[in-house]
């Protein structure tokens, strides 16, 4: 186990720079989700650490150690790959033990430690079995497996569930999750899917254009992030940020979007800092922060719906505000109809507002 | 194959395998003869039309490896009755076999000496190329090589003209160096002509197995050789089995350097068969007794690589 440092780390691909003044401390036996787009510089972080890229500039410390002139094989960390890469010609049994074999594990011992860890993953069955006659999770299960074995100083995965279906993703995140808790190694753990981020993970790092954005607890993370970025990618449905006006009437001060004659009514405390600053500013609300109501209500005004995207435990409704589309979330059935009329209101206390140029959290942390 | 065919469709498909089977008695018709022709009596073997029906004779392969002579006189019934079988079956055919004055030896024809050299040549040359190919296809591939492009043209280049373009050059070339009429001379020329393909053929198979493998062995605790040797070859194999194919064939039927570069020592079974056309009269049951075998270790490897061979030949397409 192992705490990793990553200093003031630059990579450079020719004259492209994907990684920009990277620092991240991860602290030993966390679990880590760096998070962001595909070509984002999650993946190139990752195999910075592992050894398997180097970095242009900055340090990779292990346990206090600099570890980025080091090769892979020097590091002590595992590593899992999206396309799991068994190898074909080997059994899973000898796949397992490959890293075993690299150190010249006695064969005893080997033994001993795959028939523990495919104790701990459940394919004891298939360790006699090659890679390609096994089912995609337990083709993961395996490439774990390999990762675990040796015991190492972490585990590093790159988007592991990526090639599997939705409903066994559901369940290996959650025989991670359980590896994770069981054995106490500091992960890292790369992916797109803002889900699996916010489920997994301790702190979620979230990575854009080689930039780091936030580091925090995924709660953290969803109620407060630093900037539209974040906002957007984390949360589904996706957050709703529309440019914003101010305009303040009846002593109230309201934000109006989509050039919708009336506007949401906001305390003055919450917005006094953002609306005299003379430049663009964005609302971004979150589905669940827009509030609907059949009856007509203090602050909310009326609207019509448009599409509605049923899902079971609640229903997305698009709200047309003036030229714009709300997505709020309301219980299962509350609108019946496309087109329906409601009355809507947005929660201020859980709304942002975004600086139009630099997409900052204007609002700070709460 | 779909499951439910239209009559036209069952049409289209009868129609393409007998095409099919068309193509493939052409094909197959020239080794029949070579067959049928090695096992015939002398005799039998150029007659309009052609015997089809015959009691099959191994006289021909006793007269391949074999030096003989016209007889002069008939042999005495003492002789005749005392010779082997396979002399009487030289001395039916109206010559007799040569044997060393002292010792009493048979003389060999020298078919078998230039067979082991088509065969040391053809192996040799074989696994140099396959495997100096292989690591070279394996550096292009996972490498950054500067103007990689520029070089994989300029190694592809080298198969653009007929090799035999340079043969004049090379003899005067192998002269000078001594390389003339050794193995060693032909084992270097058939490597250098089949290494530009087996460098893009095996260039195609290594890209397709996926960087993760080694990269993976790399994390493990293996350097990069031992990644190579570990993982990258056996899921290569198909790839090298098949290119080892294409490269025993070209190297074992090289007929026009081998006639100019080699005589006696080195001298491969190729230029050496028609060689025997010009003795005497020719005998076309002997030549075709030494084609049929010369097609036996083409037929033998193909066979043993086939498995490698149908996924190889799809090349690249290896994964799973």
């Amino acid at each position: 186990m192992a705490q990793i440092d990553m200093r003031n780390v630059q990579k450079f691909f020719g004259a492209n720079q994907v990684l920009k003044d990277l620092d991240l401390t991860i602290e030993d036996g966390e679990f880590v989700v760096m998070l962001g787009q595909s070509g984002g510089g999650k993946t190139t972080a990752l195999r910075a650490i592992a050894g398997l890229e180097t970095v242009t500039s900055g340090q990779i410390l292990i346990d206090g150690v600099e570890m980025q002139d080091k090769k892979a094989a020097d590091r002590d960390i595992a590593f899992v790959f999206q396309s799991f890469s068994l190898y074909p010609h080997m059994t899973v049994r000898e796949n397992i033990s490959f890293p075993l074999r690299a150190v010249r594990m006695g064969s005893a011992d080997r033994e001993k430690a795959v028939n523990e860890v495919a104790e701990v993953l459940q394919i004891t069955e298939h360790l006699d079995n090659k890679p390609s006659a096994l089912s995609g999770g337990d083709m993961q299960r395996v490439a774990i497996g390999r990762a675990l074995v040796r015991r190492p100083k972490a585990l590093l995965m790159d988007e592991p569930l990526g090639v599997l279906d939705a409903k066994l993703r559901e369940q290996m995140r959650a025989e991670i999750k359980r590896l994770h808790i069981a054995r106490g190694s500091t992960s890292v753990y790369v992916t797109h899917d803002q889900v699996e981020a916010m489920s997994l993970a301790d702190r979620i790092v979230i990575l854009h254009d080689g930039v780091l954005q936030q580091v925090g607890a995924p709660e953290e993370v969803y109620l407060h992030p630093t900037n539209a970025f974040v906002a957007k990618f984390v949360g589904s449905p996706v957050m709703n940020i529309h440019e914003a006006q101010f305009s303040g009437v009846n002593g109230h001060s309201s934000v109006h979007i989509g050039g919708a004659g009336t506007g949401f009514h906001f305390p003055e405390q919450l917005i006094n800092h953002v609306r005299n600053t003379g430049q663009a500013v964005s609302l971004g609300v979150r589905p669940e922060a827009v509030l609907l109501s059949h009856e007509p209500q203090e602050g909310y005004f009326p609207a019509q719906t448009s599409n509605i995207e049923p899902l079971g435990s609640h229903d997305i409704v698009d709200v047309l505000v003036g030229e714009t589309v709300l997505r709020a979330r309301t219980e299962s059935g509350y609108i019946a109809r496309e087109g329906q009329q409601v009355f809507v209101n947005i929660d201020p206390a859980q709304a942002h507002f975004f600086d139009g140029a630099t997409g900052l959290n204007l609002r700070g942390a709460n | 194959m779909a499951g439910v065919q239209t009559s036209a469709e069952k049409w289209t498909n009868r129609t393409a395998i007998a095409a099919v089977f068309v193509a493939l008695i052409i094909m197959l018709t020239p080794i029949y003869w070579i067959a049928a022709t090695a096992f015939k009596p002398r005799n039998l073997a150029t007659t309009i039309p052609p015997t089809v029906v015959y009691e099959p004779t191994v006289a021909p392969f006793v007269k391949l490896f074999t030096k003989r002579s016209q007889l002069r006189e008939q042999p005495t019934q003492e002789e005749y009755d005392t010779a082997p079988w396979w002399e009487k079956m030289v001395y039916d055919g109206g010559e007799k076999v040569v044997r060393n004055r002292k010792t009493g030896e048979v003389r060999s024809s020298g078919y078998g000496d230039r067979f082991k050299n088509s065969l040391i040549v053809s192996v040799i040359s074989t696994i140099l190329a396959v495997g100096m190919g292989t690591l070279t296809a394996y550096g292009f591939s996972r490498f950054k090589v500067a103007g990689e492009d520029d070089w994989l043209f300029f190694i592809l280049s080298t198969r653009m003209l007929p090799p035999v373009v340079v043969a004049i050059p090379m003899f005067l070339m192998y002269r000078v160096v001594g390389l003339n009429d050794t193995h060693m001379g032909l084992i270097i020329l058939y490597t250098a002509f089949n290494l530009s393909f087996a460098v893009w053929i095996m260039k195609g198979f290594i890209d397709e197995i996926p960087r993760e493998y080694e990269e993976a062995a790399l994390v493990d605790g293996y350097t990069r050789i031992q990644a190579f040797f570990k993982v990258v070859l056996p899921e290569a194999l198909t790839g090298m089995a098949a290119t080892a194919v294409f490269c025993f064939i070209t190297a074992w039927n090289e007929y026009a350097f081998a006639l100019i570069m080699t005589n006696r020592n080195a001298q491969t079974a190729p230029p050496y068969i028609p060689s025997q056309v010009g003795s005497g009269l020719p005998d076309w049951t002997v030549i075709a007794a030494g084609t049929f075998l010369f097609l036996i270790p083409v037929a033998i490897f193909t066979f043993l690589l086939r498995n490698h061979l149908l996924r190889g030949m799809s090349f690249g397409a290896i994964r799973k």
